[in-house]
């Protein structure tokens, strides 16, 4: 089993999984601006819309430059950003001058620069299949074969990217959210946005080193869509985006070596990938405020107290001591509502009648503001007095001069004291 | 006889729209204007009146039966908004696509068909652009043919989404005396409408919404100040505010 | 002996016409014409499938489709596989595949965007890639080789067989009738679905049914011209085919008409490098490119004429 530090250590597991790494948090920052933009699908196109410049750069260090593995990925890597660059300036003229639809402009930039590229690396296959299968590594990424000076490469990547976040920050807070309005006050978001997909490109041409040209999209996005239901404020979707940028790559990596234990290796993008969709699944499915479960459990909860308070309620009315669930029975002695024999507590009767004055409150709200008819807003005003909180109960009181009784002609239970207990 | 009948109709849509609690009929060979502030849930209304949004509680009857049964005899007519101008059909296809209910799943179109269509679009005055691209026309034009296919539909009930946004004088006026001639010919409309003060002029029932109904009833009746304040004023705040939190404590799964 | 061998872009069509009328015998077909067969079959089901998909602005799902689809014949594989089983071609296995793909795609998709609150770009993108990674994986865990190929997206049209063609034809064939049975259903919901909806069409069914043949078509043609080739011609035909018409039965008939003519000058075209300039090139990727370029020079001849119109 390999022990963890190893990754750190070992001069092959190292490169890999650093790189990775920091691949990962470059494309995390920039795929926050991508995911708020709305353009998730953009990363697809131009990862696919760099292939020519890889196949390019191949094809010409082999013909130009003797042997150099850093040379030929400088010039893999500088291919690949020009095409990808190309795809970008492509997708904006189908999109704004000729009017195609977006997503149609999407798909047929990344086929036909594909195309292309697939069709330059055809010629490649015969003369040159070394540096065939050399470009070909770029469709599905191949992490394990990196060097220190990848990991260098991303790390001065990271920087800038970075640094161009925290220098600008409030501007991209502004521009990404309305470009428009920011026109207006003064700052150039055309020049800021065209720095910025510069930098949305570059991130997609260095990553697919690591996961490759078809997964790229998702590596993309993953961690911003993760970390978006944790908050609402940019700087910690940056932060948190980030985060989950690393662990990804770092667990990816661990993953691909630990789980087959030395059989065979899993291919390091795809675990890397599905690390990321592991933490969007569970962040989307447990965030605190907008996780589909806590929505779950937080619906569950209310008619849970709904229930009780309603039960609560026809003790008050001194109707028949109706055998309740002993779920809320519990709850009722619980909150020292009753007594060990089933009886209202004093605490309890206040309670209550809380309740009742709100719904009453409700009812001469909706008779006298919104001109509702007397004999249908019982069934309104059951719904809302569950509504509690102490804001809306003053200000109803204010609205309506605090009434004492309510359209049938009830009495509305008085206030409690401000300290007093509940 | 009421041609709409709706029960207890609660909705929870989106983020801001909201319908709560909502009750009314509607008597047969009226001109039905719905009004309301924005976001009072307009056309969320239609939409659940269609069953093109799932309500979460509440009972609606087109001609005493739920809407699957009669389906033939109930019109749409959208706003134009919702539509893609760019779509590569001419105005005759748009307003021949209202004939498709009659049509059946698998025949062709006959001659019935066309000859239904180009009436419409003669009596919306259409007939001369009738092979035009749709999206090389005037938004009075459009809005024209969007109800040349609810004519050619030839439904009992027709619910229309602003149809009076955005379009010119003429058109408003061809627009006016066709409902008219509908009305006449037993048909009842119900029209989203944003513009307060065309109110008297063009309906004769209101239905006054704000999240949750207002008041419904003959223009005469309900067209007064207090309503209009109820509906238009301020007064729904504190509603809305408990609209948001029971929509955050009770749904939100779908 | 292959009849083609050595001929130039025009002595290619010259032998195609000679065994086409008879002059030459026609007792097997050679491979560039089983190409020729499988490529126009391709052109057709995938313009006829794209043009909706276009006007349903549902092309990125397609293309979601085109890499899930792997997962999809993985999945079916697996079901499927005995030591014995042939591998190549069974349709039974490529039928469920694109069942499993269509579905779970589609599903996921919609659960992401529904249940879980995602917007939509990032709920297409999110489960395609998933998907995809996972595909690899499984591959990877039940060959011990987690070496795809490029065959995957780029076909191999060299290994196709007569077997192919008939894949693809009677793929074709289920497209346009499904197509055209229901015409007047899929212009209704691609026009406007909420209306169509209230009109009692059933916008659902129609909806999945777009996406297993979509899912069909890319898993039937995959073998023969990978997936890259079928996503240019679900978008690239039509865009050509909109610059010239506004209507939809002549924006389809020009789109397959292009179609058809990129996949016959493609196939020339590849045996003409062959032939001349003894290059082996990818003949996929030579009729997207040429797509691409008809689609440039498109765009310049109606750009000026367009100039004047107000766009509205």
């Amino acid at each position: 089993m390999t022990p963890l530090i190893d990754f750190f250590t070992d001069p092959i597991l190292r490169p890999s999984t650093v790189g990775c790494m920091l691949m990962c948090f470059a494309s995390a920052l920039v795929g926050v601006v991508v995911f708020l933009r709305k353009r998730s699908l953009i990363g697809e196109t131009l990862s696919h819309a760099s292939f020519p410049g890889v196949v390019i750069g191949v094809f010409l260090s082999a013909l130009l430059i003797p042997y150099s593995d850093e040379l030929v990925a400088l010039a893999i890597l500088c291919g690949a950003f020009l095409f990808a660059f190309l795809g970008l300036i492509v997708l904006n003229f189908l999109e704004n001058r000729l009017q195609v639809k977006a997503d149609s402009a999407l798909c047929f930039v990344l086929a036909s620069f594909f195309g292309l590229g697939i069709l330059i690396a055809s010629r490649l296959q015969q003369s040159y299949p070394l540096w065939y299968k050399q470009a070909l590594i770029f469709l599905y990424g191949q992490a394990a074969t990196m060097t220190n000076m990848h990991v260098i490469i991303y790390a001065c990547f990271s920087f800038v990217i970075l640094g161009f976040i925290l220098y600008f920050y409030r501007y991209l807070e502004a521009v990404n959210f309305d470009p428009s309005f920011s026109e207006t006050l003064g700052i150039r978001s055309k020049r800021l946005d065209d720095m910025m997909f510069l930098l949305i490109v570059l991130a997609i041409v260095v990553g697919i080193r690591s996961v490759g040209v078809v997964l790229m999209a998702g590596m993309l996005i993953g961690p911003a869509v993760a970390a978006r239901p944790l908050t609402h404020q940019l700087s910690h979707h940056f932060a948190l985006a980030g985060a989950f940028g690393v662990a990804s790559g770092f667990l990816g990596n661990y993953l691909s070596v630990v789980i087959p234990q030395g059989a065979y290796s899993l291919p390091t993008g795809p675990m890397i990938l599905l690390v990321s969709s592991a933490f969007c699944f569970l962040s989307l499915l447990l965030a605190p405020r907008s996780g589909l479960i806590t929505r779950y459990l937080r619906m569950r909860r209310f008619s849970f107290q709904c229930a009780v308070e309603n039960a609560l309620k026809s003790l008050w009315k001194g109707e028949e001591k109706a055998s309740f669930p002993p779920l809320i029975r519990w709850q009722l002695k619980r909150r020292k509502w009753i007594d060990p024999q089933g009886h209202l507590t004093g605490h309890g009767k206040a309670a209550a009648e809380k309740i009742i004055r709100l719904h009453r409150l409700w009812e001469v709200y909706l008779v006298d503001y919104m001109g509702q008819k007397v004999e249908k807003v019982h069934r309104t005003a059951e719904e809302l007095e569950h509504l509690m909180s102490p804001d809306l109960e003053r200000e109803l009181t204010e609205l309506l001069h605090n009434p004492q009784h309510d359209p049938h002609h009830q009495p509305i239970p008085p206030p409690l004291p401000p300290l007093g207990p509940t | 006889m009421n041609i709409l009948e709706v029960e207890q109709l609660t909705v929870n849509y989106e983020k801001t729209s909201v319908l709560w609690d909502v009750n009314f009929a509607i008597p047969e060979k009226k001109i039905v204007g719905i009004l309301g502030p924005n976001g009072a849930g307009k056309s969320t209304l239609l939409k659940a009146l269609l069953g093109l949004v799932k309500p979460l509680s509440g009972h609606i009857t087109f001609f005493g039966k739920p809407l699957a049964q009669v389906r033939k005899r109930v019109g749409y007519v959208p706003q134009r908004s919702s539509v893609d101008w760019d779509f590569p059909i001419t105005a005759f296809d748009l307003v021949m696509m209202g004939r498709y209910g009659k049509m059946g799943l698998l025949k062709w179109a006959s001659k019935e068909d066309r000859e239904a269509t180009r009436m419409a679009l003669e009596q919306v005055e259409m007939l001369p652009f009738a092979d035009r691209q749709i999206g090389q026309l005037s938004g009075g034009q459009q809005q024209r043919l969007f109800i040349a296919r609810a004519l050619v539909q030839d439904a009992d009930v027709y619910l229309l989404d602003e149809p009076f946004a955005g379009i010119d004088m003429a058109t408003e006026k061809t627009l006016l005396d066709l409902f008219h001639a509908l009305r006449e010919k037993g048909k009842t409309l119900l029209i989203v409408h944003h513009n307060l003060a065309s109110t008297e002029t063009y309906f004769d029932w209101l239905i006054l919404l704000n999240t949750c109904l207002i008041a419904t009833g003959p223009v005469s009746e309900v067209f007064n100040q207090q309503n209009i304040w109820r509906t238009y004023g301020r007064s729904s705040i504190l509603l809305d505010e408990a609209a948001i939190k029971a929509k955050n404590k009770t749904s939100g799964l779908l | 002996m292959n009849p083609y061998w050595g001929q130039d872009f025009f002595g290619f069509f010259s032998v195609l016409f000679r065994r086409l009328t008879g002059q030459l015998p026609l007792d097997h077909l050679a491979s560039d014409e089983v190409q020729l067969l499988v490529l126009m079959g391709v052109a057709l089901s995938t313009v006829l499938l794209g043009t909706f998909l276009s006007l349903k602005k549902m092309t990125m799902m397609a293309n979601s489709l085109s890499h899930t689809t792997l997962l999809g014949i993985v999945i079916s594989y697996i079901i499927f596989f005995t030591p014995e089983t042939d591998l190549s071609v069974n349709t039974g296995i490529l039928f469920l595949a694109a069942l499993i793909s269509a579905l779970l795609t589609t599903v996921l998709t919609e659960l992401a965007r529904d249940l879980l609150k995602l917007q939509e770009d990032a709920a297409i993108g999110l489960v395609f890639t998933t998907l995809f990674a996972l595909g690899i994986i499984l591959v990877t865990v039940f060959t011990r080789n987690s070496h795809i190929g490029v065959e995957v997206i780029t076909g191999n049209v060299d290994a196709l067989h007569p077997e192919d063609i008939r894949l693809v034809w009677v793929t074709a064939l289920i497209n346009f009738a499904l197509i055209g049975l229901f015409f007047r259903q899929w212009v209704m919901t691609a026009f406007d679905e909420k209306l169509s909806f209230s009109l009692g069409v059933p916008t659902r069914a129609l909806h999945y049914l777009l996406m297993f043949l979509t899912a069909l078509t890319l898993i039937a043609a995959f073998r023969a011209v990978g997936v890259l080739l079928v996503l240019s011609f679900l978008v690239g035909p039509t865009l050509i085919a909109r610059q010239w018409t506004h209507r939809l039965t002549t924006l389809l008939l020009l789109g397959m008409g292009f179609g058809l003519f990129a996949s016959i000058f493609g196939v020339a075209l590849s045996r003409h490098f062959l032939s001349v300039y003894h290059m082996p090139l990818s003949t996929g990727g030579l009729v997207v490119t040429l797509i691409s370029i008809i689609y440039l020079v498109s765009t310049v001849l109606t750009f000026r004429s367009s100039r004047g119109l107000i766009r509205s």
